[in-house]
């Protein structure tokens, strides 16, 4: 009998595989809400759009928080979350996001003229917190040996490019007059996400047991079709032709913008999904 | 000061699981959580079959990413090696479930401790008194019985365990019998690859 034979065994009590199941949807959401309002906050700081930025900070303020405190078991003692920055990814991500959220509510009010001075410093502050908040959750995940799949460079790198891409596409969804600049940024970043999930699957495919058995469930089997319908099709390959084709027509770049979300959302999930603890194999059969 | 581990011993290993429910009752364990279980597998070709019992529970790792993960400092490793979770500090955001390779983080869903043991909302004086050392919600684990320990006796699983396949004791002590054990037949850590350094062996 070797590893890569066994099952996935759930919940019971036979040696196999098992499925994660401890981060799921809410988490899910957050993750996604999160990357996807520091990714359109930086794109919008880039090309000083006040309601894009605002639109941002909303989305992570609200939405990320609602997610997180909903997958908390205690959520009325989430504040601690903050007290281990020297080892812990989800505490410096947490500081992170006040960060994000009081230099970008701070940045956003000065663009708006209610507060003066330190415009700069405001925007540079705003702009590096932004980015800690659009990349945390992939080094919160690729920091752990436990799961296979997570385990690499990669899935911060998939954090960056998929926040960057789905911000860039919003902002293209509600701003058609930013279409020339933004169409050619979004072709290219769907690119980098095709070349980073490819990557990422060649890297599982051929890793470790766990992260082989994560690449077959996303390839093959369990989530397969989710997988190429969803993250392939309407994230990657549906938008890349309709902004290829008809970007500019504004109806035709939010459907793009709704397969790039679709998608993201789609992957955020069954990354968490596919991910596998691996079986203990201390007997000589 | 001790460092405290365990052995397990394949060949004594029947399968009966009374460690599990030993291990269920000591600690007062909500339905659908364990904190110990055996494993079965079944291998060869008929008529050479065999199955193999694979007990398991926290390993109690020196290098444990449970605790370097944990972002309220909940979990944390005794001076005795033994990792421990302060149900006042979790915040069940289960990050050291998935950052455990061996799958040995529970959760302790709030609706167990409402539902009781029978699923009718009628919580038994057993539970009434188990119940109040967790906070619902949280994420524990083993504690290789602490309480037990500390009073100087073995945890429940292994004075359980009919076969003595559990073997419990300090590991820095080289005449103790685990020591002994790892030493004279070999013991394996589980997953070595994850760099976790467990304090619990195999033996076959
Ligand atoms: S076995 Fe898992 S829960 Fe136990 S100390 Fe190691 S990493 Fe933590
Ligand atoms: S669930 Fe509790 S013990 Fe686990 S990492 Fe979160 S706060 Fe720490």
């Amino acid at each position: 009998m070797a590893v890569k034979d066994l099952p996935i065994v759930g919940d019971s009590f036979k040696l196999g595989y098992r499925l994660q199941r401890y981060w799921d949807t809410p988490m899910a959401s957050a993750f996604f809400f999160g990357e996807l309002g520091a990714g359109l906050f930086f794109v919008s700081l880039l090309l000083e759009s006040a309601q894009g930025m605002m639109a941002g900070l909303l989305i992570t303020g609200l939405l990320k928080t609602y997610f997180h405190l909903s997958h908390m078991g205690v959520p009325t003692k989430s504040w601690r979350a903050i007290l281990r920055p020297d080892r812990s990814w989800i505490s410096r991500g947490l500081i992170g996001i006040v960060c994000f959220i009081g230099f970008g509510g701070l940045h956003l009010l000065n663009v708006m003229g209610y507060i003066p001075g330190f415009g700069g410093l405001l925007k540079l502050l705003a702009g590096a917190a932004a980015l800690v908040v659009m990349t945390y959750q992939g080094f919160a995940m690729s920091h752990s040996t436990a799961i296979s799949l997570w385990n690499s460079g990669l899935i911060p790198v998939s954090s960056l490019t998929y926040s960057a891409t789905a911000g860039v596409m919003v902002l293209l969804a509600s701003v058609p007059e930013s279409a020339q600049f933004l169409i050619p940024v979004a072709l290219i970043l769907h690119l980098v996400v095709a070349a980073v999930l490819l990557s990422l699957l060649h890297a599982a495919r051929h890793g470790s047991p766990g992260a082989r058995k994560s690449a077959e469930l996303l390839t093959r089997t369990l989530y397969a079709k989710w997988f190429f319908v969803l993250v392939c099709g309407a994230g990657v390959l549906l938008p890349v032709l309709l902004l290829w084709f008809a970007g500019n027509v504004p109806l035709m770049a939010m459907i793009a913008a709704t397969g790039t979300l679709a998608g993201y959302y789609t992957f955020r999930l069954l990354i968490f999904k596919a991910g596998v603890f691996e079986p203990i194999m201390s007997f000589r059969p | 000061m001790a460092r405290y581990g365990m052995v397990f011993d394949l060949k004594r290993c029947i399968g009966c699981n009374a460690c599990v429910i030993g291990c269920k009752q000591e600690n007062s364990l909500p339905d659908g959580v364990f904190f110990t279980r055996t494993l079965s597998e079944e291998y060869g070709v008929y008529p050479a079959v065999n199955r193999v019992y694979i007990p398991t529970l926290c390993n109690h790792c020196e290098d444990a990413p449970c605790e370097k993960v944990c972002p309220s400092g909940a979990t944390y490793t005794r001076p005795d090696g033994i990792v421990m979770v302060d149900p006042d500090k979790c915040i069940g955001c289960g990050s050291c479930a998935v950052a455990c390779p061996y799958d040995q983080r529970s959760e302790m869903k709030a609706e167990a401790f409402k539902d009781g043991l029978f699923g009718t909302g009628e919580i038994t004086p057993f539970e009434k008194q188990g119940y109040p050392r967790y906070t619902p919600g949280m994420v524990t684990k083993c504690d290789f019985c602490s309480g037990r320990v500390d009073a100087g006796l073995d945890p429940a699983c292994v004075v359980t365990c009919p076969t003595d396949a559990r073997i419990f004791g300090d590991l820095d002590d080289p005449n103790s019998k685990p020591s002994k054990l790892i030493r004279e037949r070999g013991g394996r850590p589980p997953l070595p690859e994850k760099n976790t350094r467990p304090k619990v062996y195999y033996i076959d």
